[in-house]
């Protein structure tokens, strides 16, 4: 059946999808200009400035970022891996305690919720953290220290605690009826009814382990361990340095100001696989959040 | 009831020693672990000989990054070491990624590190003065006798701080004055003056705004170019390091000092600059500009960039290399008030922490590299035969060697600032001859520097030094660029800013402590 569109209601709809095609390419230019960067010769982005559209396209600085390609490769490396692992590890450890939590019959649960809720009002501060963690646990310059300290954080655990509470208790004791023990309702039934829940942290935890590199700043040395983030931001640093008074105490023999374009270029390699990550979580992430987001 | 009761209680006390937990750990640990660990080795140290039976792993931070062939030097370095120390080194890296923050992390978290990069613009009086470095007064003759001899009195003299020696500061006279780098053939083709004062500088300035349409004098950020050209002209110097608005007025009245906005020279400086901008011999934008105005000399759109002489000599051998037909002419400073001060020994050295586990080795190695000149090439240039060869009787080297292809071996280089050794160091060929002619004119006309070693901390006035450097951000700047209206009112409103921020407080801070080290090193 088709109705007949009165006047209003198509205004409306040019009004609306003007004002979001205005909006989204407000929100795309930047990233445009990014790529368009990149493929710009470096001597007309220094003379003229950035363009939508470059007068001469150039593949220079995608050849300088590949020339050494194995250091990229590596990091990019370094990075799936330690995202990888970090999310599925962050995945298991942050719904098994939001479900332990949920769980009406665990005695202490508003106690142990409490202490975790509690580490969100205070925190060591960095140098506790950086002592626990060099000379306790002996993690300098090792991957445990990326991978660790993220896998767990208290906010995950109250959304995630929150979003299985919305699971019908009758659905357990069923189970349970029927014979299933606890891992049983947890990996058959709770983890299957939680998948918009766990997309959303899951890409929480993605997102921030790819996009970490402060942790790889302060506690890796080797260079071969260096995550793409880190990598990208070390260039930008190199940068900085020679526009400060310290470029004056230095000779200069061992600097090379990058080039801009090849910070582009750099920008555009990092991001574009996590851009392309989200389509696919998108549908579950709305729902996730909104639910996840009722205390209770 | 009870059960609940219990658990809460049970709740407080995790989080009261969780808490108490975490507050001792923050002040008293580190400094206590770190100091107590290392007395107790001091004396260990003195009463033995030098001993290398026992085979120990060093672990070194420079600031800086790494090379990527760096692994394999220090492999080869390492073998060497082995054999005559019985020591490997590990070198660690900072990168220049919040170095700051990670050197404070280094020192203050009392990790194992036999010895890092120090220096005067890295902190190393505050750290120092701290008890982060090691006293080195007892060990150097005993496991560096050479190194010892090889720094001069004076540079020792640095490193000083209460009769003890913190560093082992590196031997290479530098000059590192300001001055700019510009377009000696734009030049010539005007028939404009030599460049050799103020006045000539603007009149090549004002022939190229004149004459080359499209091309703006100093392009892109001019804060430098200008902030610099207004200490060297009245021989203004800030004290205290961090480039603020405190200078002592002349090299020869060094306990006169003022707040220079506050000065009749910044007055009419400022009204000059007024005329400047406005006549376009910098962009509008120039202050919120991130590109540095060398990078428009090479687009061929600025004619003037501020430089240090060792960054002139790069940027002309790269100028060189890129575009031979454009002639870059330098002129430093230095010459508007006729001497240069050769910058302080530990603008670059090495110390040794409290907290490291065999920092008699550390200062044997260090000994090695600053004497055995196979070491030392080693570590700094890297592998001969594939880094770079010697030539002139190893005066020179060039870069990479001859027998590689220079397309896939590169030169080497390290952050190699802090154990740097004059009669050990080459200089590549190939590049701009004017940086030797330029020490030389600095050596005739050197002077020791009496500004920067006053080095200040500037806890007890912190909270005004903020608030002034801020004021001089937002009010200073601009005023600098000429880019206010109306410069009378401009520098009332800068000064009453100033005022207003506590720059006396300040400025009375700053008077005592320098007046303190000139008495203590008895200038006038």
């Amino acid at each position: 059946m088709k109705r007949k569109k009165d006047l209003s209601t198509v205004s409306f709809i040019a009004i609306a999808y003007g004002t979001l095609s205005l909006l989204a390419i407000l929100c795309l230019l930047p990233f445009w200009l990014i790529v368009s960067g990149s493929f710009t010769a470096e001597n007309e982005i220094i003379g003229e400035g950035f363009k939508i559209w470059p007068k001469e396209l150039s593949i220079d600085a995608y050849k300088a970022v590949f020339t050494n390609p194995e250091q990229i490769l590596r990091a990019y490396w370094v990075t799936i891996w330690i995202t990888a692992a970090g999310t599925f590890l962050g995945l298991f450890l942050t719904s098994m305690a939001g479900y332990v939590l949920a769980r009406k019959d665990f005695k202490y649960r508003n106690a142990v919720s409490f202490f975790m809720y509690f580490t969100t009002l205070f925190s060591g501060g960095l140098i506790p953290w950086y002592i626990l963690i060099v000379k306790y646990l002996s993690w300098k310059d090792s991957y445990l220290a990326m991978l660790v300290p993220g896998l767990l954080s208290a906010w995950n655990i109250i959304l995630m605690k929150n979003f299985m509470k919305s699971i019908p208790d009758s659905i357990i004791e069923s189970a349970r009826i029927d014979g299933a023990n606890d891992f049983t309702i947890y990996s058959r039934l709770i983890l299957p009814l939680s998948t918009p829940g766990l997309a959303t942290i899951g890409l929480f935890l993605a997102l921030g382990y790819w996009n970490d590199w402060f942790t790889a700043n302060i506690f890796i040395t080797t260079e071969s361990k260096y995550p793409l983030q880190f990598f990208l931001y070390k260039i930008l640093a190199n940068a900085a340095v020679l526009r400060t008074d310290i470029a004056a105490n230095l000779s200069a023999v061992n600097f090379k100001a990058p080039a801009e374009t090849l910070k582009m270029a750099v920008a555009v390699v990092v991001t574009g696989p996590i851009v392309l990550l989200y389509p696919f979580v998108q549908k579950y992430f709305v729902k996730g959040l909104t639910i996840g987001a009722v205390k209770g | 009831m009870k059960r609940k009761l219990g658990a809460v209680l049970a709740t407080a006390l995790f989080a009261a020693a969780a808490l108490s937990g975490c507050g001792g750990n923050d002040e008293a640990k580190p400094e206590a672990s770190a100091s107590g660990k290392s007395d107790g080795k001091q004396d260990a140290v003195a009463s033995a000989g030098p001993d290398t039976s026992k085979p120990v792993e060093l672990v070194w931070y420079l600031l800086g990054d790494a090379n990527k062939d760096t692994p394999k030097v220090m492999e080869e370095f390492n073998k060497m070491l082995k054999k005559d120390l019985n020591a490997t080194v590990k070198l660690n890296f900072t990168t220049w990624n919040d170095w700051q923050t990670k050197y404070n992390l280094l020192l203050t978290a009392g990790e194992k590190i036999d010895m890092i990069f120090a220096s005067s613009w890295a902190g190393f009086f505050k750290y120092a003065k701290q008890g982060a470095f090691l006293d080195l007064t007892p060990l150097l003759p005993k496991y560096a006798p050479q190194v010892q001899k090889q720094v001069p009195e004076q540079d020792w003299s640095d490193v000083t701080i209460g009769g003890k020696i913190y560093a082992v500061p590196n031997t290479n006279p530098e000059y590192t004055p300001d001055g700019i780098v510009y377009r000696e053939d734009w030049r010539k083709e005007l028939n404009l003056p030599e460049i050799k004062d103020l006045a000539s500088i603007e009149a090549y300035m004002d022939g190229i705004k004149k004459n080359k349409p499209g091309v703006i004098p100093i392009n892109g950020s001019a804060w430098n170019e200008i902030s610099t050209l207004f200490m060297a002209y009245h021989d203004f110097h800030t004290i205290g390091g961090e480039s603020g608005v405190i200078v002592s007025k002349s090299y020869d009245t060094p306990r006169d000092i003022v707040a220079y906005p506050f000065t009749p020279e910044y007055e009419a400086w400022v009204k000059k600059m007024k005329e400047w901008a406005d006549k376009g011999y910098w962009s509008k934008n120039t202050l919120s500009s991130k590109q540095e105005a060398g990078d428009l000399i090479k687009a061929g759109t600025g004619a003037i960039y501020w430089r240090n002489p060792p960054g002139a000599s790069g940027f002309i051998t790269d100028m060189q290399k890129q575009n031979p037909k454009v002639e870059i002419g330098y002129f430093p400073f230095t010459r508007l008030h006729n001497y240069a001060m050769p910058t302080m020994a530990i603008a670059n050295g090495m110390a040794i922490p409290k907290s490291a586990a065999n920092p008699e080795r550390s200062l044997m190695v260090l000994e090695k590299i600053r004497t055995d000149p196979k070491y030392y090439n080693l570590i700094t240039y890297g592998i001969e035969g594939y880094h770079y060869d010697l030539i002139n009787d190893g005066k020179n080297i060039v870069t990479p060697s001859k027998s590689q292809d220079p397309a896939k071996v590169q030169g080497y280089g390290i952050a190699d600032w802090g154990w740097r050794y004059k009669p050990l160091m080459k200089s590549g060929v190939g590049g701009w001859d004017g940086l030797d002619k330029l020490n030389e004119e600095f050596a005739k006309i050197s002077k020791p520097d009496i500004f920067s070693p006053i080095s200040m901390d500037y806890d007890p006035v912190k909270t005004e030094y903020a608030a002034v450097n801020q004021v001089k951000d937002q009010y200073g700047k601009p005023l600098m660029m000429g880019l206010v209206p109306n410069v009378d009112e401009a520098i009332k409103t800068y000064r009453d800013k100033l005022k207003a921020a506590g720059i006396d407080k300040v400025l009375d801070y700053v008077k005592q402590q320098a007046t303190a080290y000139y008495d203590e090193k008895g200038i006038k």
